[in-house]
């Protein structure tokens, strides 16, 4: 099989601007989730969890991390202007992931809503896993080596929100309707999770992203198998503004406003 | 044989000393708690020794799945460990004998006086 | 606990601690023993679990992917002392029917404090940097002293604690060092920090003994919990940090402080111990804004620990 070397991507402008499109929605998801993931490091429910759910915050960002470094090897500019410079336009994680994790800012009386964040961290992990299930086979090589180590974290967090779900929805019936109502108000912005975007054919004929239907079809099926499971009524994805092609909400603004905040101070200093 | 007789296994856990962790050592068959505990001194301490000894029925124990174990392979972790920061050694000694001014600019002379306890 | 009227059972339980025995959660102990420990504890579990939110309002603001990653690990650490030592206070407490939730209401009711500097402002990523080097520096020096302590459970949590220190100390002074080698900009970014943070350093081992050990302290010593005082561990500090500090060019807020070079003793500039005791009675900058935010947070939290808990608890 043909494998493309960073030299044989960053040299190819049509491959290098294919493998990018899949590259920043990549690294998006994994930094906003890890920036969503942050907010609620000390402050969790119990302190266990704390430090549990702290790790997997962590690997995101450590995800995130590793796809910017590719973009940055394929000539893109450093990873930390990636991640801290490009304006709302510019990125393409989904909306739900940019989403707060409740009402109230993470300094002064964030009121957190542990449901909705297992639910969202939920989707996000099927959905990872999917995609990166497909990357291993990718064309690119040094994708296809990151998604082979990512997975393996990937497989534990996914466990980790499964059980979290489990537990809330057999518990009793408070947190069960917190499970629900959380279950419901994903779909409102699920639907750009599971899109590749304009380039989505492209991705796939190139080997970039192999199977790109059965990648979206898995994800449904997972989240179908676990509505079944638990006894939650079928999700029903809706698409507002749709994250893979550049169109954000107000949260993103913010969340990019926070955690830019020091390196915009000099972006040319070293930190 | 009709009938086999049958035990129950009990891991052994030992204590080497007050600030150690509780290691596991092997197991034994037995047929209850002080059976297991009278039978595992004999068994692996004749020499070593141990200052608190834990016998748990094996049934009680719950291990980690073979797949959640794979997760523990986790990507590159130096940023959480002292690995990284192995060059502020040597910084620390350059500026002891190339201290800075208030300014940031290396100082004339001089290093800065007394020590630098590690 | 009196000596001249010791129980056979007192009698031996100190021979034990004199003998340089730890003592383990169940094993006979006085009932002073046990007080002065869940005191102890409890105090360190919540300076530890409120010590993880001044730097945590820097974890999503961090400049690069790599000090993101590495403020991460350090506080997700600080949370996991808090962790091993209410673990080590709820079993001290046992006995009296209370757990956790008790430690936290006490948090939160103001009846149990927690250190100084947890209730210091940081405005500024330079303060996430001195809170690593030197706040952390002297957390590592007390600690280090507790190492020896007579009871078991806690030096055994302390020896985790104070290995995972020795990252947080070098990930503190590696971004105080890049920001004294950095721009002017920069620079003074570091040495406010440091002028705000002198003071409260100064507190951190609380007030000189002046050879008048209060109660509690000759109890803690009697019992092998602690073996050094207030003012020695100050003057390690000193030894320890204050050269390093000069060696980047950094001014210490302090003009009188100064070494002997043959006794080795430092004078300094006593800090204004009046504030010192506002402070920790949560009248500090911060107290009430982290209090509040973590009590918030612990309450949205309730239905989340019924849910993994075994069944609902009393009150």
């Amino acid at each position: 099989m043909e494998r493309w070397t960073i030299e044989d991507v960053a040299q190819n402008p049509e491959r290098r601007q294919l493998a990018a499109e899949l590259l920043w929605q990549l690294a998006d998801d994994d930094l906003l989730m890890g920036f969503r993931d942050q907010e609620w490091l000390g402050l969790a429910p119990h302190i266990e969890e704390d430090v549990a759910f702290g790790s997997i915050g962590q690997e995101e960002i450590g995800h995130a991390a590793l796809y910017f470094g590719i973009l940055e090897r394929l000539g893109f500019g450093t990873a930390d202007d990636l991640a801290s410079l490009r304006s709302v336009s510019e990125r393409r994680n989904s909306v739900l992931i940019e989403q707060p994790n409740g009402p109230g800012h993470y300094l002064e009386s964030p009121r957190y809503e542990w449901a909705w964040t297992i639910v969202r961290h939920y989707l996000h992990d099927v959905w990872e896993m999917a995609l990166l299930t497909a990357l291993t086979g990718s064309v690119f090589e040094p994708l296809g080596d990151a998604a082979e180590k990512i997975l393996r974290e990937k497989r534990y967090h996914l466990a980790h929100q499964e059980l979290w779900m489990r537990t809330m929805a057999g518990h009793d019936a408070d947190s069960r309707v917190r499970l629900e109502d959380a279950w419901r108000r994903a779909q409102d912005w699920a639907g750009d999770l599971a899109d590749l975007g304009p380039y989505s054919s492209a991705l796939e004929s190139a080997g970039l992203c192999p199977g790109v239907d059965s990648v979206v079809r898995h994800y449904h099926e997972r989240v179908a198998e676990m509505a079944r499971v638990l006894g939650l009524p079928e999700m029903r994805m809706q698409t507002r503004e749709n994250g893979r092609r550049g169109e954000h909400t107000e949260a993103l603004q913010q969340a990019l406003d926070t955690l830019s905040e020091v390196y915009r101070l000099d972006p040319t200093a070293n930190w | 044989m009709d009938e086999r007789l049958d035990f129950d296994v009990y891991e052994v856990f030992a204590q080497s000393d007050s600030l150690s962790p509780h290691v596991h050592v092997f197991n034994v068959l037995a047929s209850s708690p002080d059976m297991a505990m009278a039978l595992a001194e004999e068994n692996f301490f004749r020499r070593a020794e141990f200052v608190s000894l834990w016998v748990v029925r094996r049934d009680q124990i719950h291990q980690i799945g073979f797949h959640d174990r794979e997760g523990f392979q986790k990507t590159p972790k130096a940023y959480r460990t002292t690995d990284d920061y192995k060059y502020l050694r040597d910084k620390w000694r350059y500026y002891r004998d190339h201290p800075m001014n208030p300014d940031g600019s290396p100082a004339a002379g001089g290093t800065v006086d007394g020590t630098m306890d590690d | 606990m009196l000596e001249e009227t010791l129980t056979d059972q007192e009698a031996y339980f100190l021979e034990r601690v004199d003998r340089g025995d730890r003592i383990e959660a169940d094993d006979w102990m006085p009932e002073d023993y046990r007080q002065q420990l869940v005191r102890l504890i409890a105090m360190h579990a919540v300076s530890e679990i409120m010590g993880a939110l001044p730097e945590k309002e820097w974890v999503p603001r961090a400049p690069t992917l790599y000090r993101k990653l590495a403020i991460t690990a350090k506080v997700q650490d600080e949370v996991g002392h808090g962790q091993l030592l209410i673990r080590v206070a709820e079993d001290l407490m046992r006995p009296w029917g209370k757990n956790r939730e008790d430690i936290m209401d006490d948090l939160f009711t103001g009846r149990l404090k927690y250190h100084n500097v947890f209730h210091m402002a940081t405005p500024t990523w330079a303060d996430a940097g001195v809170i690593g080097w030197l706040v952390d520096g002297a957390a590592v020096i007390t600690q280090g002293m507790s190492l020896s302590c007579s009871y078991a459970p806690y030096a055994r949590a302390l020896q985790r604690i104070v290995e995972e220190e020795g990252f947080h100390i070098q990930h503190g002074e590696s971004i105080c060092m890049a920001l004294a080698e950095g721009t002017p900009m920069q620079r003074a970014m570091l040495q406010d920090a440091l002028n705000r943070w002198w003071p409260a350093l100064l507190m951190f081992f609380g007030p000189p003994e002046k050879n008048q050990l209060s109660t509690h302290q000759l109890r803690n010593i009697r019992y092998r919990i602690r073996s050094k005082t207030n003012e020695e561990l100050r003057q390690r500090f000193f030894s320890k940090y204050v050269h390093r500090i000069w060696s980047l060019g950094l001014t210490i807020p302090d003009p009188t402080l100064y070494q002997d070079p043959v006794t080795k003793e430092w004078t300094y500039a006593q800090p204004d111990w009046e504030e010192f005791r506002q402070i920790v009675n949560n009248r500090g900058p911060r107290s009430e804004a982290r209090l509040g935010l973590r009590s918030t947070t612990y309450q949205e939290g309730e239905w989340v620990r019924r849910t993994i808990a075994l069944s609902p608890t009393a009150g």
